[in-house]
Parts: C-alpha cells; sequence; structure tokens
C-alpha cells in the first residue's frame, strides 16, 4: 500500500537537516527564505529524472530516520550513510557519492596526527551523532562528543572544549579548511557512500530511484553537480561501472549492558548539574534579595534587571548564549560547567523572589526585638530573620529543586551527556524510543521521588517545632 | 533615668510627638495614658531607638542622643538601643527557638555570656514566674500569659536601665497576676526605669510611681500617680478619666 502510494505520487517528498548543514542542504546565505547545498541540487535532479515534482520537508539530522518511518517525507536525502543497524529501518538506494573522512586539530597541535593517536592519549573526539564516523568512533572505543551540526563541533574543537573532530570531507571542507585556527590531522580516510533512504516496502520506489541514480551518473549530472560544489574526484567514477561494491560499511552493535552503564553516567551528570545549579541559585539569591529589598537605587536597579533578563527569556536561550556567545569574550566554560552555572544564574533570580516573599512575611517587629537586644543587622538576620524566613521558602525551593532537575535536560542543547541527551542518543541508536524513554523516566523519578519526600520530611520536621508567623497582627 | 527634652516627630505634615519633654528618675515606674493613635507608642519606640525623631534631644541610662544621631546608623545608636528593652504589645518572640533560648540569645551571643551562666540566671528569672517547666518549649505552645512572660524575661535578661512596656493588659492573658507586677516592682527598685504605655488607668492606679498623659500628639500633664487621678490640671485629662472610669 504505502509503495504504491509513493510510487504513485506525483511529488518526491525527501528529508534533510538544513540547520548546520551546509554544504549539504543549508538556507541559502544570499537569500535565506531558499535552501541549497549539493543534496538540494541532487534531489530536484532526481526527482526531475523520476519524472516527479520535489518537495524539500526540513528535518531533524538525529531523528531523521524515526521521521521517515514517521512518513513524514518518503525519502532521505541528507549525505545519508548506510550502516547495519540502519539496514534493520530502512531500504538503502544505490550510492551516488563516495565520501571519506578527516580529522581536524588546532594549529598548535603537534600531538595527533591520525586517528589512532587520539586513543593512545586519551584524547576527545568530536562528531555528529548519528553517522558513519561516530559509528566508526564507538566501535573503535575513543572519547566521543557528540554534536548536532558541524558548526558546533569545529567551534568547540577552536575554543578547546575537544580535542579533535572526524567528520565527512564534505563538511570538513566547508566548516573547517578555511580556518586559520584549525588544521587538517593525516590525510583522509575511510571511504564511504552517501546513499538515498526509503522506508522498508518501499520496494518499487527504490528500484525507481536506483534507475534515476545511474541514469545521472552516466549522463554527467551527478559530475557536474558536484563540481559546482567543489567536491568532485576521479573516485566518483567508480560508481558509474555499477554492480560492485567500492565503499565500507559502518556499524554499531546496540550492547545493553553498556547502554545502561551509560544511562546511569548520564543520570550522575543530571544530579551534577542539578546540586550544583541549586547550591549556586540557593547562595546568589541572597544578595540579590538582598538588594532588590535593602539595597541603595542603583543595587535594586541592577538586580532587578538580572531577575527580570533571566526570568523573562528562557533558560535554553541562555544556555547557548552562556556555551557559544561568552567565548567571543575571553570566557570559555566546558559544557557540563556552562550548564550548571547558566541554569545556577537562572534560578538564583527565581530563588531570590521566593527569599524576597518569605522575608517580607517575617514581621519588622522581629527586626526591632532582636534590635533593641543588642543585636547587630548581621546577627539578627543570621540567628532570628534567616531561620523563620527559611521556614517559609523551603516549599516553594523544593519544588524549583524539583523543577530545575527536569530542566537539566536544557543542557543537551550544549552537548553535555545528561539524562535527555542520553535519552536522544541510545533511542536513535536502538530505535527503542518506547524502551529506553520509560528507562529514563524511572531514573528521572528514582531521583526526584527521593528529594520530593525527604523535603516534605524537613518541612514537617520545621512545622513542628514552629510555624513562624505565630504573634503577629497590627500594631498602632 | 530618663530625659527628654523638646522630643518632635512627624510623618509628612502629620506630627505624632510635638516638644515632648520630661525627666524620670531611676528606681520609678511611669505610666503613660491617653486616647489611642495619641503618640504613646511612637514615643515608646523612639525612646527605645528604634524610630528616629526630627528634633530634641533623648538621655537614656548613660546615653543620649539627638534627633540627627536617632537617623544615624552609628556605634552611638547601637549603645543607646543597649540603654533599653522594650515588650511589645504583641510580644514577637523568636518563633524558632525555645523558651530558653529566647532568652539566653542576646545575653550569650551579645553580651558574651557564657552559656551555662546564661541558662542558670535565665532559669532563676523562669522558675521565680512559676514557667522554669515550659522552658524547653516553643513560643506557641505558650498561653498568652505565659508568653508574655517570657517576652518580659527576654527583655530582663539584657539588664537594661530602661524597661519599656507597650500596651501589656492587652495580650489574650493580661498581666494582673502579682508575680508580674512584683517582677516590675523588683526591677524598678533595683535601680532601673520601668515604662508602660496603656490605656488601663486601673491597671496603672496603685502600680505606677508617675503617670502622664498624652494629649494629641503632645505631653498634656505628668505627675505622681495618685495626684495626676485625684486631681488632674488639665480639662482634657479629667475628660479622659471620666471616660475611663466609666468603662
Amino acid at each position: 500500500m504505502h509503495s504504491l502510494a509513493a510510487y504513485g505520487s506525483p511529488v518526491l517528498r525527501w528529508g534533510a537537516d538544513p540547520s548546520g548543514g551546509a554544504p549539504y542542504v543549508y538556507a541559502d546565505p544570499a537569500n535565506p527564505q531558499r535552501y541549497t547545498g549539493f543534496d538540494y541540487d541532487f534531489a530536484e535532479a532526481l526527482a526531475r529524472q523520476m519524472g516527479m515534482a520535489e518537495e524539500f520537508v526540513p528535518t531533524d539530522w538525529e531523528s531523521i530516520v524515526a521521521s521517515l518511518n514517521r512518513k513524514e517525507f518518503d525519502v532521505i536525502i541528507n549525505g545519508f550513510e548506510p550502516t547495519e543497524d540502519r539496514a534493520r529501518e530502512v531500504l538503502f538506494s544505490k550510492p551516488y557519492y563516495l565520501f571519506r573522512l578527516q580529522l581536524t586539530v588546532r594549529n598548535d597541535n603537534t600531538l595527533i596526527t591520525s586517528l589512532e593517536d587520539c586513543k593512545t592519549h586519551s584524547k576527545s573526539v568530536g562528531t555528529l551523532v548519528n553517522c558513519a564516523a561516530s559509528r566508526l568512533l564507538e566501535k573503535g572505543g575513543y572519547r566521543i562528543k557528540g554534536y548536532q551540526d558541524p558548526v558546533g563541533a569545529y567551534q568547540d574543537l577552536e575554543l578547546g572544549r575537544v580535542d579533535a573532530v572526524l567528520m565527512d570531507v564534505a563538511a570538513e571542507m566547508f566548516y573547517a579548511r578555511h580556518n586559520p585556527k584549525l588544521k587538517p590531522a593525516g590525510e583522509p580516510f575511510h571511504t564511504g557512500a552517501y546513499v538515498v533512504g526509503l522506508r522498508k516496502g518501499d520496494t518499487l520506489l527504490v528500484s525507481r530511484v536506483n534507475a534515476a541514480i545511474d541514469s545521472l551518473a552516466n549522463n554527467g549530472t551527478t559530475e557536474r553537480i558536484f563540481r559546482k560544489w567543489q567536491l568532485w574526484n576521479d573516485e566518483q567514477l567508480k560508481l558509474r561501472t555499477g554492480g560492485k561494491k567500492v565503499y565500507e560499511v559502518t556499524s554499531s552493535e546496540f550492547n545493553w549492558s553498556e547502554g545502561l552503564v551509560k544511562l546511569l553516567k548520564a543520570a550522575a551528570v543530571t544530579v551534577l548539574l542539578a546540586f550544583g545549579a541549586m547550591i549556586i541559585a540557593v547562595i546568589l539569591g541572597i544578595p540579590l534579595a538582598l538588594g532588590q529589598s535593602k539595597g541603595g537605587r542603583l543595587a535594586r536597579i541592577l538586580c532587578t534587571v538580572y531577575i527580570e533578563f533571566f526570568r523573562g527569556t528562557p533558560v535554553l536561550v541562555q544556555l547557548l548564549f552562556l556555551y557559544f556567545g561568552l567565548p567571543v569574550v575571553g570566557i570559555t566554560l566546558p559544557g557540563w560547567l556552562t550548564a550548571i552555572a547558566g541554569l545556577g544564574l537562572n534560578y538564583a533570580a527565581y530563588e531570590s523572589q521566593v527569599y524576597r516573599t518569605a522575608f517580607q512575611a517575617v514581621p519588622e517587629r522581629q527586626w526591632q526585638v532582636a534590635y533593641s537586644l543588642g543585636m547587630r543587622p548581621g546577627h539578627a538576620f543570621r540567628r532570628i530573620i534567616f531561620p523563620q524566613a527559611f521556614r517559609i521558602a523551603l516549599p516553594p525551593m523544593t519544588n524549583d529543586f524539583v523543577a530545575l532537575f527536569k530542566d537539566t535536560s536544557t543542557a543537551f542543547a550544549i552537548a553535555v551527556w545528561e539524562l535527555a541527551t542520553a535519552y536522544r542518543e541510545l533511542a536513535n541508536a536502538t530505535q527503542s524510543y518506547l524502551g529506553i524513554g520509560l528507562i529514563v523516566c524511572l531514573y528521572y523519578l528514582a531521583m526526584s521521588l527521593p528529594l520530593a519526600h525527604y523535603a516534605h520530611r524537613l518541612e514537617r520536621k520545621l512545622q513542628r517545632k514552629s510555624t513562624g508567623i505565630l504573634s503577629s497582627g497590627t500594631e498602632q | 533615668m530618663i530625659t527628654i527634652s523638646g522630643l518632635g516627630k512627624s510623618v509628612g505634615s502629620t506630627p505624632l510627638l510635638s516638644n515632648v519633654s520630661l525627666e524620670l528618675p531611676s528606681g520609678k515606674i511611669l505610666g503613660i495614658i491617653g486616647p489611642s493613635g495619641n503618640g504613646k507608642t511612637t514615643l515608646l519606640l523612639c525612646l527605645s531607638g528604634l524610630l528616629s525623631f526630627d528634633s530634641g534631644r533623648i538621655t537614656v541610662g548613660n546615653t543620649s542622643i539627638t534627633a540627627e544621631e536617632s537617623a544615624q546608623r552609628s556605634e552611638k545608636l547601637w549603645q543607646f538601643r543597649r540603654q533599653s528593652g522594650i515588650v511589645f504589645q504583641h510580644l514577637h518572640l523568636f518563633p524558632h527557638l525555645t523558651v530558653l533560648q529566647n532568652i539566653t540569645e542576646a545575653p550569650v551571643h551579645v553580651n558574651g555570656t557564657p552559656k551555662a551562666m546564661a541558662e542558670k540566671q535565665a532559669r532563676q528569672l523562669l522558675e521565680k514566674l512559676g514557667i522554669d517547666q515550659h522552658r524547653n518549649k516553643y513560643p506557641e505552645e505558650l498561653s498568652g500569659g505565659e508568653q508574655q512572660r517570657v517576652a518580659i524575661l527576654r527583655a530582663i535578661a539584657m539588664n537594661p536601665d530602661v524597661l519599656l512596656l507597650d500596651e501589656p493588659t492587652s495580650a489574650l492573658d493580661p498581666v494582673r497576676s502579682g508575680d508580674v507586677r512584683t517582677l516590675l516592682q523588683d526591677y524598678a527598685a533595683a535601680g532601673h526605669t520601668v515604662v508602660i504605655v496603656s490605656h488601663s488607668v486601673r491597671f496603672l492606679k496603685g502600680f505606677a510611681d508617675f503617670l502622664a498623659f498624652m494629649g494629641k500628639s503632645e505631653l498634656i500633664e505628668i505627675n505622681e500617680t495618685q495626684t495626676l487621678l485625684e486631681n488632674p490640671a488639665d480639662e482634657r485629662t479629667m475628660e479622659f478619666l471620666r471616660y475611663s472610669e466609666m468603662q
């Protein structure tokens, strides 16, 4: 049924990820309304060859296979490599381009001249998630850092957040070759192929696509396209002969026990992020609250601006800003530290408001009594006001902590290996979104439920002692 | 000992205190009476150093501050605040501390009295008032009268030269009992000064040595208790006394 629908459809709907997607598919810098790229040109030519109209469906690279199978589009044309694990999910067409991999390092690096060196010296290697290079690295047991797009990977390489980057030559040429701070380490290696990906069962469409690919190769259209993008080499001629396998296929075997260990590690990182950020938030919230309610004019304005800024903009944007924006002014933090700092700064704004309300709930007379007993402001605050305000602040703080726990998932945007990132990557590797998803939820619950429980117990314990504002009232 | 001369305080254009002057020797109890809203509590707050004033000078014990000094956070103001202890109408015990901790917090952490000694002294006072068995309870577990006793002991524990009480008869279980009266009288007799603001003339009768009557922001008259009650000099005092007798 599906195959007939696709076969009969006059439109070839093809999916690719245009974000950081140069030179495959990306928004044309000269005209951002339009897309361009060699895959864009190739898809157009392919559809024309098949006598169909083409329709580009922008999608997300990491979950591109799942999107294909959800029928958001009918074919993947996105520098898509055949791998053994993908073969279980999709059909592959004939290859239309042979690619090689290139390792890139910083200009001043003399240690790494090959991929092997990264292993010997235990250096981290960045690459795109869910691609041939990532599978190669995983199999080889390298220290991998996965990225959503090449821009982030090469930027982190420049900033020293990762030691080397392994990428298809096409992407390397576009994003790294002309960067004076980076240099290729060794020669290109590993010949892989780009194919068109199709849904299982679309066998008729596969044969039509294959016929079209052959035609394009033989009539020189493919050559013209790749020459235009300066990606042509004589190796591609091997594809014209057809039949023989002239490329290597990478694979990844998902190992469940290893996967669970990876998830555990991710859970540990999540805990680290949550606690680290909460400590910053709890401490930084105090001067913010004091500045806003007791400070001078300038302090008041600054604190209010800070609070409204962090409460009024999304935490995800703040993290991206810190991760990619701060290096511009010379401050480069690793991803996990950026996440702790970013979430901490963000939640400090919220905690300051919790404190402010809590302190306002402690009657002014408590300060006066303390002063009349000879206590200085610091002493009165520490021993009299703070303990009372703390009781009032505890329940909303607990809520915030649980919320923060879940917000650590935003760190996936800056390539921190925490639970949400782990979920995406492992679920993609196994195509088991449901199973891994349930495990990840259980991990989150296993952490947040005890937290809520202990906070509740602490609250009850403090409440048994005293409820706080007991003898307040209006006085003349 | 208290000396107030030319004390003035206003909020916006509304005068709260106008040109108040009085002198009170040590060892005496002063009752301040008058309708509510006439500046009695404001006077008490100025005496305690917790509220700044606009003009005049106040001397409590051996420290004296001017209007200017009352508005500045200075060593002198802290010194001045130490001269008096205040018991508010609503008491404001520290809800997170036990009875004993309420009383010993300031002696231990402000004066540096050894904890054991401060606790011993506190317990002697608590025993005197018959509430030592409550020493480890939290304020909310006590009755209104018990809370008031603790609030008075908390102030007395710092041995201030002057003890100020705001409307002590409005507590849930007001100071009528002899033991609190005795406590206050003993404190005055030991060379301190006690000032009690109250609308209850009956409570102050035969207890305060002097009575002062506050009209609208003004100190109308001050005299020995008996004299003021039997022979008030001002029409307004007379009217107030007549009115409060009807209550």
